[in-house]
């Protein structure tokens, strides 16, 4: 009985305990289901939690905080994470209970760390983002949490390694990096290619606490960058290229490998990578873009070139001795490209294929800086692929195309149709693809173009029509030959109802007709006779300006324009006031005082506007009597006006090239000298020829195209200060070429903060053995899983199992033709035609045989790694085969030995 | 190197931030609300969409990006390459919308702590860490009620069944361990439409942009090998990450291992001949005079091998002085939005051979102008066809290796119009 009854006992304290802990179970978990919404934690009634007590909550939260239910410590931090992270940093969601900064991080802060033992991994998460984010203020118990980092580097699990090291080098507290380095040291040599990925990222950070550290952070970057996992190099080289971007020598033994690695690796890492590339080719190739440079010296000289010209006539000459001399020394250049950077390219270019747009662009980069001109035309489709995509990725790709167009117009002439506007398209979409248009117009497709241009004119968005009508302007004199097409399309234009279309179009035709005077007769007499619909004071005060200017052409309609300007003179707007006194002392100055009817005219005039309320028309008035009517006194007091006066004139006419300027002030000036009497150079003065305006390049952008011609800038700065600045002008903004492509400072098109430059190339071939000498460094065994994210021991099973059945070898990631293999054929190969003609340098020969021994264990490694993976198809190991060769051969289109053991010798 | 990220609602408060570096202040986010509210007010017809993607301020350039509503803004203060930038502010909505179906406002309140994690994960100091949403879910779970419930049935031991997950695939793009009981895999050729056509019926430019969504359920680490039948129509195109560049070139086949679920498996670009018969024609013919219009416009099918159109859509943007709109239409319904001045006419389906669907009316401007009496305009068209592919890109054959079962394949096609715009 007695034995029952305790079996009874024993039982019912048994049921008892059961029930107490199914209850506890489920009491707790429904706490999770209630908590499915995580916003209650911020619950955003104002009024409600004024309520709430802020004791109590601080409280709650502790009382969850050490819980001994882990649902409830998750709940506690979601909460406190809620309430420091979103909510206490004032402003959104206010929540009056919690309130100042810093003062509940402080008070929660053991409490945290506390939990960061803890076994589960969602608490610790939460955890480590609470510890991340406060760290900093809170430095001393911040160090209490650094023994259980140190302790999970050891953890069985890759994640909790990789986060342990992350956490603990996210830390910002400078005395830890001792810690942080040794956790770097022990994970470096991790066996999960992950955990080295953390570890190559925690490398910055570690530099940034102590940059003491470098040397021992260069030496591991250095060993790391033999690593041969796709998925760790990318960070590798992101470490390399914040902690010592400079030690490019790091770089030769690997460089091949990176090439070959390029198109495994993970898309940011591409993009690092191809960076890093770019930067390492231009120091160790000679330039193979020849003579249809793009290089940076060849830019920079133009430009200061073009400087000069604005003070000096002779300069020109200079400017074209530079870029002869430019151009030989590019002709003297070997124009065949180096192999290594042949391969690179190669191996790039398939990345062009990528969905991420900064890799496709990277590629592009690649390519506009490092190969011949004649491969470009291989990244205009896929860039003009990107433009399917967000509207931001367009106006970053749009303002890339226009810098490349500007170089290389052929790379994006046949896509045409793709730079057609929308009317969906955002305003800065617009005008990217008007500026596109403009720059890839050949005489192909202008016929297209053009008549697109003439569609946009009917926008109701007048700044849109404006720049359609420039762009016109642009493509005809770009394109002589359709000039005169375009020019009978902007004469219509002119006729249109809609004011501002026909002023533009005035201008545009002004500009074209400066730069062909044959064609101007005919068109001004047509401009002429619409003079009394035109009423835009801009269009009007241009056509005024083009018939003074080729008065001597006009000498039937000019002094009848002349009288119908008289006439109408008082309602005239400034600008156009102004271009009438002009054109009647231009009709003066041409038929001298002999013609009576247009003396008189003029004096009318004159007499006009020495009445007019604009200082500016009284001003030009008085000048013009004096200059035409010979007052030498007068004269002699207005020379210091005439500089003052060509400024004003230029202003008016727009884009009026400031070497005019220049010229018409030298004039001024050399007569002041001589003393002579004004009047007799009238001629000389009024009719000088006036240089055709220098087309804006679209890739110089908005700024440029603004100071100049924003009416805003004309009325409020002196005129002195705009020619200054003019001057200036070609110094401080240039165009968007200029930059790297895919660079921040092209698309705002000025050097941004921490903006470098590529380096020049290099005047005499750098040694080009560095990269094969050392293409065998040692690697350690475990660098040499290629793939990520392995986990330890089931990474190596399945991917045995993946490789038996993959048809076809040659894929991304499954095959063992990784890089690594690919390193060993070349080696392999260098060793042996080294070997066939070798040298007798010591040196060499005994790196060849530490080279060999490598090798040979590489070979080991490799063998039995095919024994593992034993049960393949013949199919599969044809494939293998064919790959092998064909890599090889690769190789040796790459490498032709005769020339690799030429550099030897 | 992207220091930090703000995400801002419609109205420029500030949701969640996160500061992978250093903290940036929320004096920032001020400047760039106003920079906003400047820019929109400076022309008449200026929208959110139409402030510049890079505003500089003094010290920071503020990238944004402003999708669905939401402005996600990182303001940068050193040189680096804005597209990177962009696309991985892009990222952040996708992988959102992965996991929690939708994006918006109180979707990220109501997920922010698991918000928060991603963000976390997807950088590290300033630079992308993990941006696949398959290696994502290994290291953050995605909330769905089916993980709540069997945590909550598996009630006896303690939480941390939430055992951290072991096996991590070695595809970055493919989880380790998925088991299916069914196995079956669809493909959807999803082919749209840009085209500009001018008001005779001529189309200026004309292409077709495909993706083929693929949504995976299949078991273990299966590869897959799709092939077309006439894979040279492709112009361009571009690949998921898991698809073997090198097969593409050398055999124009996709080879791939494939991601689980759903994803993007190609994007591909045809260019078709301008004579390319377009499915359907709009004719519109719109009579300006200086105090109004009239108009009508009629849709024909043209050829859909005898495949009917359905949601036919056309929008006509009218000039900001319009202030009336009468019309007919014999097929389907219109609208007049007299605030956006839009007219906006709901077709619905067209069957062929049946009588062409027509609106015709006139507008009327408030005050005669001669700027809105020279105005072009712009018919937006959208439309949708069912098993039909434009381009003609059709698949051949799915092979599977490495995996023993025979999945269920299914392909579907459809063609919608993208950018597909009419002169009138």
């Amino acid at each position: 009985m007695y034995n029952v009854d305790a079996y009874l006992k024993s039982l019912t304290s048994n049921a008892v305990k059961l029930s107490k802990k199914v209850q506890d179970g489920i009491v707790e978990n429904t706490r999770d289901l209630r908590f499915e919404n995580q916003a209650h934690f911020l619950d955003t009634n104002e009024d409600k939690m004024r309520q709430v007590n802020r004791h109590s909550l601080t409280e709650e939260i502790r009382k969850n905080l050490d819980s001994k239910y882990e649902k409830e410590k998750l709940d506690g931090l979601k909460r406190l994470i809620a309430v420091s992270l979103v909510v206490n940093r004032g402003g959104v969601w206010r929540f009056p209970v919690m309130i100042s900064k810093g003062r509940d991080v402080s008070e929660f802060f053991p409490d945290v760390v506390k939990n960061v033992a803890s076994n589960s991994l969602e608490v610790r998460k939460l955890v480590y983002i609470y510890i991340l984010r406060y760290a900093e203020q809170e430095q001393d118990l911040a160090l209490l949490s650094v023994n259980t980092f140190q302790k999970d580097l050891s953890d069985k699990n890759q994640l909790i390694r990789a986060m342990a090291l992350r956490v603990m080098s996210g830390i910002r507290v400078p005395v830890i990096s001792p810690i942080v380095m040794l956790g770097i040291k022990k994970c470096v040599t991790d066996l999960s290619p992950y955990v080295r990925k953390i570890a190559a990222h925690a490398i910055p950070k570690c530099y940034q606490l102590d940059p003491a550290q470098k040397d021992a952070l260069v030496d591991i970057i250095s060993t790391m960058l033999g690593d041969n996992s796709t998925f760790t190099i990318g960070g590798v080289l992101m470490a390399f290229d914040q902690v010592c971007p400079d030690r490019l020598d790091l770089i030769h033994p690997q460089y091949r490998k990176l090439c070959k690695m390029l198109v495994d690796m993970d898309e940011w890492g591409q993009i690092t990578a191809m960076d890093l590339l770019l930067r390492y080719s231009r120091t160790q190739f000679l330039n193979p873009i020849g003579k249809t440079t793009s290089q940076p010296t060849t830019r920079t000289k133009k430009e200061k070139s073009v400087v000069k010209s604005f003070y000096s006539d002779d300069d020109s000459d200079v400017s074209h001795h530079s870029s002869d001399s430019e151009s030989d020394s590019s002709e003297e250049e070997n124009n065949s490209v180096d192999p290594d950077l042949a391969y690179l390219l190669k191996c790039a270019l398939p990345l062009l294929q990528s969905r991420n747009s900064q890799v496709v662009l990277s590629v592009a980069k690649l390519y506009m800086h490092l190969a011949p001109a004649e491969d470009s035309y291989k990244i205009g489709r896929p860039l003009v692929r990107l433009l399917r995509t967000h509207r931001e990725i367009q106006y970053v790709v749009l303002n890339n195309i226009v810098a490349i167009a500007s170089q290389r117009p052929y790379v994006f002439d046949q896509f045409y149709q793709h730079f057609f506007v929308r009317s969906t398209d955002p305003v800065f979409i617009r005008n990217l693809k008007l500026d596109i248009l403009t720059l890839i117009a050949t005489e192909s497709n202008i016929t297209f173009i053009l008549r697109e241009l003439q569609e946009y004119v009917k926008s109701s968005n007048k700044g849109f029509v404006t720049q359609a009508i420039e762009a016109i302007g642009h493509c005809a004199s770009n394109i002589p030959e359709m000039a005169e097409s375009c020019l009978g399309g902007l004469l219509k234009l002119s006729y249109s109802k809609s004011d501002s279309v026909a002023a533009q179009s005035v201008v545009a035709i002004r500009r074209l007709l400066q730069q062909r005077p044959g064609d101007s007769v005919f068109m001004i007499t047509q401009l002429t006779k619409a003079l009394d619909e035109i009423t835009e004071p801009l269009a009007r005060a241009n056509i005024f300006w083009l018939v003074g200017q080729y008065s001597s052409q006009l000498q039937t309609i000019a002094p009848d324009v002349l009288r119908k300007a008289a006439k109408s003179f008082t309602t005239e707007s400034e600008s156009s006031k102004l271009q009438i006194l002009t054109l009647g002392g231009k009709l003066v100055a041409l038929e001298g005082t002999a013609s009576k009817t247009v003396s008189l005219l003029l004096q009318y005039v004159l007499n006009m506007a020495r009445y007019d309320l604009d200082y500016g028309v009284r001003d030009r008035a008085r000048f013009l009597r004096a200059l035409v009517y010979g007052k030498q006194k007068v004269a002699e007091a207005t020379v210091d006006q005439d500089s003052d006066e060509n400024d004003h004139e230029n202003g008016q006419q727009e884009s009026d090239s400031t070497e005019q300027d220049a010229q018409d002030d030298e004039g001024g000036f050399e007569y002041s000298e001589k003393e002579l009497n004004l009047s007799d150079h009238i001629k000389a003065i009024l009719l000088s020829e006036k240089a055709a305006p220098v087309q804006e390049n679209p890739s110089h952008g908005k700024f440029h195209g603004q100071i100049i011609n924003s009416p805003y800038v004309k009325l409020t700065m002196p005129p002195r200060y705009q020619r200054a600045l003019t001057n200036l002008f070609p110094r401080v903004v240039l165009g968007r070429e200029q930059y790297k492509v895919g660079s921040m400072s092209l698309v705002l098109n000025r050097i941004v903060a921490g903006y470098e430059a590529l380096p020049d190339w290099p005047k005499v071939q750098p040694d080009p053995s560095v990269r094969r000498l050392a293409a065998t460094m040692e690697a350690p065994g475990y660098m040499n899983d290629r793939t990520g994210f392995g986990s330890d021991s089931a990474y190596a099973k399945s991917r045995q199992g993946q490789d038996s059945s993959v048809a076809g070898g040659q894929g991304r990631y499954d095959n063992q033709a990784g890089p690594y293999r690919g390193a060993e054929t070349l080696d392999k190969f260098l060793e042996s035609s080294d070997e066939e003609t070798s040298s007798d340098e010591e040196d060499d020969s005994e790196e060849e045989t530490s080279d060999e021994e490598e090798t040979s264990e590489e070979g080991e490694e490799g063998t039995s790694e095919e024994e593992s993976g034993s049960g393949k198809e013949e199919d599969d190991d044809e494939d293998e085969d064919d790959e092998e060769d064909a890599s090889s051969s690769e190789e040796e289109a790459i490498l032709p030995p005769k020339r690799a053991n030429g550099r030897r010798g | 190197m992207i220091e930090s990220l703000f995400v801002l609602s419609p109205t420029g408060k500030v949701i969640i931030e996160k500061h992978w570096h250093e903290l940036i202040p929320r004096r920032v986010v001020d400047y760039f609300n106003e920079q906003v509210s400047k820019a929109m007010t400076e022309g008449e017809d200026v929208t959110r969409e139409d402030v510049l993607p890079i505003i500089a301020s003094p010290k920071y350039q503020l990238i944004n990006v402003y999708r669905d509503g939401l402005t996600y803004l990182s303001p940068v203060t050193k040189e680096v390459d804005p597209m990177m930038v962009f696309e991985f502010l892009h990222r952040i909505p996708d992988i959102l919308q992965e996991y929690f179906g939708q994006v918006s406002e109180t979707v990220i309140k109501e997920n922010f702590v698991t918000v928060y994690q991603l963000l976390e994960e997807m950088m590290d100091d300033g630079f992308p860490l993990t941006t696949e949403p398959n290696s994502l879910k290994e290291i953050v779970p995605a909330p769905n009620i089916l993980n709540k419930v069997v945590t909550t049935l598996g009630a006896t031991t303690s939480v941390s069944t939430r055992k951290m997950p072991h096996g991590m695939s070695n595809l970055p793009w493919r989880k380790a361990g998925v088991k299916y009981n069914s196995n079956e895999i669809f493909f959807d050729i999803v082919e749209e439409i840009d085209a500009i056509v001018d008001s005779t019926g001529k189309a200026v430019s004309c292409e077709a942009h495909g993706t083929i969504q693929t949504n995976s359920r299949l078991s273990g680490m299966p590869d897959l090998t799709l092939s077309f039948v006439n894979p040279r129509l492709v112009d361009d195109c571009s690949f998921h990450q898991s698809v073997r560049f090198n097969k593409w070139e050398s055999d124009k086949v996709l080879s791939f291992v494939p991601p689980d679920g759903h994803f993007r498996l190609m994007s591909y670009r045809v260019n078709l001949p301008s004579q390319q018969n377009l499915p359907i024609q709009v004719k519109p013919s719109i009579n300006i005079g200086a105090n109004g219009a009239k108009f009508d416009i009629t849709v024909s099918l043209r050829s859909t091998d005898g495949k009917p159109v359905e949601n036919i859509v056309l929008t006509l943007p009218l000039h900001k002085s319009t202030t009336t709109l009468t019309a007919q239409c014999n097929v389907g319904q219109y609208m007049f939005d007299p605030v956006g001045k839009v007219l906006r006419w709901d077709v619905g389906k067209i069957v062929p051979r049946e009588r062409a669907p027509v609106i015709s009316g006139s507008f009327g401007f408030g005050s005669a102008s001669d700027a809105a009496a020279n105005a072009g305009y712009n018919i937006g068209v959208e439309f949708l066809i069912n098993s039909h592919s434009l381009s003609g890109l059709k698949v051949d054959v799915l092979k599977l290796f490495n995996e023993s079962y025979k999945p269920y394949k299914g392909v579907r096609t459809m063609t919608k119009a993208g950018r597909y715009q009419v002169r009138a």
